[in-house]
């Protein structure tokens, strides 16, 4: 969006509170929605969560067509529509509420570098899982995503997402890599995000952030979805303190409900 | 000699002939016969391939078109035609393969393979339409039949970022398999500006029963009626309905409901700017009617009489209608109840101007009444271009 046009829109955001109705779309949970959008969406709901902004969650076979981005999740607030975490941080910012307003600036730069790694690593490689790998592709992927559709759309749909991905990976360069070497980077993605937690409660010590949010649905994500293998998800067991701080936010935020 | 006349112009409808020439002579020869006469037809054929070129610049959007056309491809008048457009926002193209019965013109399959996209901006709605048909044409009687078998699939899209959200609620892929049937009567002299005659023209379509995801059963008809009044001026009375029944308890999708108000419907209204709306997008409705009443006469002082000025008429109309979502719960009674209430109607006066025998371009001024909050009007002068007018 243009500066004008983001100008106008923080102006209008903030015109309003936060209304009760606010809702989250995805794909239906049960039988359509995948790794990668499942773990974006249970990343803006723990940030939202976090920020004690109430929002309802609803699952619909359209969603990714409804959102104006083209990503998973997007928001209904009020009159507006915003999709994915970064554009949906700025939107709550704008309305008054946020998380990291005790940092200071080489705080937030480096809360910036970690989401930046979350989304080129976790993110490409959860996506690189899903469709860039047969097996997973046949067996889980290609079914899942056109299951509410019938033929002969299922199979069109189905085979345009995953040139589309697949044109992406290779475009950005993991389309020669193997899947060890996506586990690999993952493992090393989560070892620097390891060291980084340490033995704090949350990244930026007592406080939760957006990059706290981010992390919890990616790995919890990974860690309870049914994969051809389970490979990922041991990776990342390996690192205890990732661990604890997934079932830490489990325990806090999301008591009341069941996630996955 | 009449019969050869007649002969001549089933072979030019064919299709596959440039020019027909018929020749009576006395029979000559060594099998003539007493008194026999011998038909000649001379026929030129049209080429084997013709190909078209053209530019089109519309509304903000130029495109190139690019058609070909083989109009014998078989030997028995089939004729196959591919249709190409490139344009600045979107391009879509079409095969179609037409083959009529040998002898009997008027019993014909055609077969078709498109893809189109249109802009809504009345319902901030786009639409792409890739499809493959089969349409079986035939007549029985007085009447002419079409069974046809559409499958169609249907991607809807926000044209702007403004959309309301009952239109992004709508946005997706589905795919629709119908069939639908059609029968039509038409007595009348013209298809443009008749003098006598009616029409009436009933469709049904059923889809869901042959695969795909949407499920209904839409039903439409269409109703002219034509008389000579005094002084070379023509009655004609106009009446449009429909209803569409989602099957199966789904919510019936944007791109199957019916639209209404226009120049080329309840004139007065903006283009189908009537009936159910969210913040200004137009979603359509389930069931709608309209009526129209139309007095046609010649221009007045009849310039250019015999000639460019038959082309022209001055009309004064009376237009009626109304679209709503209705309620299946209810009975009957209280359908055609909601049907009646919040009619939308306007009146007024203009000129029209038959295109070739297909279109038709009207200039009018309108006075629209009934408007209910929600509808768009464009009262004063609207000027509309199209092939069906109400």
């Amino acid at each position: 969006m243009s500066l004008a046009a983001e100008a106008f829109m923080s102006q209008m955001a903030a015109a309003e509170p936060w209304p009760e109705n606010a809702t989250l779309y995805q794909p239906l949970k049960e039988d359509q929605i995948l790794l990668s959008d499942c773990a974006s969406s249970l990343a803006v709901q723990a940030y939202l969560r976090m920020c004690g902004l109430p929002v309802q969650v609803v699952c619909r076979v359209n969603a990714e067509y409804m959102s104006p981005s083209g990503k998973i999740p997007f928001i209904h607030v009020g009159n507006q529509v915003v999709s994915e975490l970064g554009p949906i941080v700025q939107f709550t910012k704008a309305k008054g509420h946020s998380l990291s307003d005790g940092l200071d600036d080489v705080q937030r730069a480096e809360m910036k570098a970690y989401m930046e790694l979350v989304n080129n690593m976790l993110l490409t490689a959860e996506l690189y899982i899903q469709w860039c790998d047969d097996a997973t592709a046949a067996e889980i992927s290609r079914p899942r995503y056109s299951s509410p559709y019938s033929w002969p759309l299922n199979k069109i749909l189905a085979y345009q997402k995953q040139w589309e991905v697949r044109r992406k990976m290779n475009a950005i360069g993991w389309g020669g890599k193997t899947l060890e070497q996506v586990y690999e980077d993952v493992s090393q993605c989560c070892q620097a995000l390891s060291q980084r937690l340490g033995t704090q409660p949350y990244f930026f010590n007592k406080q939760p952030t957006e990059l706290d949010a981010l992390v919890f649905g990616h790995l919890f994500t990974i860690l309870t979805t049914r994969l051809t293998s389970t490979e990922l998800a041991e990776r990342i067991k390996s690192y205890s303190n990732l661990l604890s701080f997934c079932r830490r936010i489990e325990q806090t935020y999301f008591e009341d409900k069941r996630i996955l | 000699m009449k019969r050869a006349h007649v002969a001549r112009l089933r072979l030019l409808r064919l299709g596959i002939f440039k020019e027909v020439e018929v020749l009576i002579d006395t029979s000559e020869g060594t099998d003539a016969l007493p008194n026999g006469l011998d038909v000649t037809f001379e026929v030129t054929e049209i080429k084997r391939l013709t190909g078209s070129y053209n530019t089109m610049v519309g509304n903000n959007e130029g495109s190139m078109v690019l058609g070909l056309k083989l109009p014998n491809m078989l030997g028995r008048a089939e004729k196959l035609t591919f249709q190409f457009s490139y344009g600045t926002k979107e391009t879509s193209y079409g095969l179609s393969f037409f083959k009529p019965q040998p002898g009997h013109f008027e019993r014909n399959l055609t077969l078709n393979m498109y893809k189109v996209t249109g802009q809504f901006p009345w319902s901030s709605l786009k639409e792409t339409d890739r499809g493959v048909s089969a349409e079986l044409n035939f007549p029985l009687g007085m009447t002419n039949h079409t069974l046809k078998w559409e499958g169609v699939w249907r991607e809807l899209g926000c044209l702007a970022r403004s959309a309301s959200f009952a239109v992004r609620e709508e946005s997706g892929h589905s795919l629709k398999s119908a069939l639908s049937h059609t029968v039509s009567v038409d007595s009348r002299n013209s298809a443009i500006f008749p003098s006598r005659g009616a029409l009436l023209r009933i469709n049904q379509e059923l889809a869901g029963y042959t695969g795909g995801d949407a499920s209904f059963l839409k039903e439409d008809f269409e109703l002219q009626l034509n008389r000579r009044l005094f002084w070379d001026s023509v009655l004609s009375a106009s009446l449009w309905g429909g209803m569409l029944y989602p099957i199966g308890g789904q919510l019936s999708c944007i791109a199957d409901r019916f639209y209404l108000g226009g120049p080329t419907s309840v004139r007065g209204f903006g283009m189908y700017s009537i009936g159910p709306q969210s913040e200004g997008d137009y979603l359509g409705g389930e069931a709608y009617w309209a009526g129209g009443l139309h007095l046609y006469t010649p221009l007045p002082f009849r310039p250019g009489k015999g000639g460019f000025g038959d082309l022209f008429r001055t009309h004064f109309f009376l237009n009626a209608g109304n679209l709503c979502n209705l309620n299946y719960g209810d009975g009957p009674r209280a359908h055609l109840q909601k049907l009646a209430e919040c009619i939308r109607w306007s009146y007024g006066a203009g000129i029209v101007l038959r295109l070739g025998n297909i279109a038709r371009l009207e200039l009018n001024y309108c006075v629209p009444m009934g408007v209910q909050s929600g509808d768009r009007i464009c009262d004063g002068v609207q000027f509309g271009a199209g092939i069906r007018f109400l």
